[in-house]
């Protein structure tokens, strides 16, 4: 899964590129190569685990509701 | 492999590593990402006397992508007279990617062996067991592909031993002593001198240090006999608050300072002769 705060831009108010790159809309700035394999997950990386800048609050929500999903299938 | 080899005429095996997997370049403009841009640096650098060329790749993104590694190979192939190939077998992505850097046709001269695992980042472990390093110096042995040994800290070196004594590695070791942040070496000329002390006999080694570090360790380096690596990859910057322009420029300086110290840098002749690359 992608990181729901990762875009694709081509320019922003310092840069202006050829073609789309990485950027984290959090941060507000294009991430580096090896953070665009966790944004995108990539390498068993996971955003809302392994990224630094991805909002606390979010990730404890997504991983709560994953884990109530897992819950629910264990039950099934 | 020591002050008295430097003394006694010796030639100074120049690297450059262009491009990296770390940086983009909303970092550095200049930093060339596609096979077309990293051959027509490659190229430059060759011509300033660099005989050995790292390699990385990268997708249209700029993202990195072992899989486009023989588009870069072939591009600096068709641009450069006769530089040594040295593709990455390093970063942070599965061995399945890592190793695509010794499948490419023809094979690479040679090919960076990472010697254990560093950090990155909060979270990020670059994964290199010793399992996968085994199998990656096994099928190099196996095709002839000369090994780099990249060490980013003392414990790596106990790890190429352990290669050694299991019959893993043909002579002259070739070292790269990486120093920086982190789980890397810490920069500093006792440090240098010390990594140094304890390779094994039959060594050559090479030096690349992070940043600001990277202009005086890789000095001290050819003072006690050892090789140099400069580029983008290591560096982004010529000097404080000033980016690089081009590896080339990294690399002319690098020229010049081996010059000036009365050492000759090493054609791809004679670094395959040095390191025994048929």
């Amino acid at each position: 899964m992608t990181c729901p705060y990762l875009d694709y831009r081509r320019s922003d108010e310092d840069h202006e590129f050829d073609h789309d790159r990485p950027y984290c809309t959090v941060a507000e700035e294009f991430v580096s190569p090896m953070k665009a394999d966790i944004c995108n997950d990539r390498h068993e990386f996971d955003h809302t685990s392994d990224c630094e800048t991805y909002p606390d609050e979010q990730a404890s929500e997504e991983k709560e509701s994953g884990s109530e999903a897992i819950r629910a299938d264990a039950s099934e | 492999m020591s002050y008295e080899a430097y003394l006694n005429d010796r030639n100074v095996i120049l690297t450059v590593a262009p491009t990296g997997g770390v940086h983009g370049k909303d970092k550095n403009q200049n930093l060339p990402e596609q096979p077309e841009e990293i051959a027509e640096q490659v190229a430059a650098c060759e011509e300033l006397g660099a005989s050995i060329c790292h390699l990385h790749a990268r997708d249209e993104h700029g993202e990195n992508d072992a899989g486009r590694i023989q588009e870069v190979n072939d591009a600096v192939r068709e641009r450069c007279d006769d530089i040594v190939i040295q593709n990455t077998t390093g970063g942070q992505s599965t061995y399945d990617a890592r190793v695509q850097g010794i499948r490419t046709d023809p094979a690479p001269d040679m090919a960076s062996l990472d010697m254990g695992p560093f950090n990155r980042g909060q979270h990020i472990i670059t994964e290199h067991t010793r399992n996968n390093i085994d199998q990656l110096a096994a099928e190099m042995r196996k095709k002839g592909i000369k090994p780099e040994l990249e060490c980013f800290n003392n414990g790596h070196i106990n790890e190429v031993y352990r290669l050694i004594e299991r019959d893993a590695l043909e002579e002259p070791y070739y070292f790269n002593l990486v120093f920086g942040h982190g789980t890397f070496t810490p920069p500093t000329p006792e440090n240098v001198l010390n990594l140094v002390s304890n390779l094994p006999e039959s060594s050559e080694f090479n030096l690349l240090a992070v940043g600001r570090h990277q202009l005086p360790l890789t000095t001290l380096s050819m003072i006690l006999g050892g090789h140099v690596r400069v580029g983008m990859e290591d560096n982004l910057y010529y000097r404080k608050s000033e980016p690089v322009q081009s590896n080339a420029q990294l690399v002319d300086r690098t020229a010049r300072i081996a010059d000036l110290l009365e050492a000759d840098l090493a054609t791809p002749a004679e670094t395959r002769e040095r390191l025994g690359i048929e």
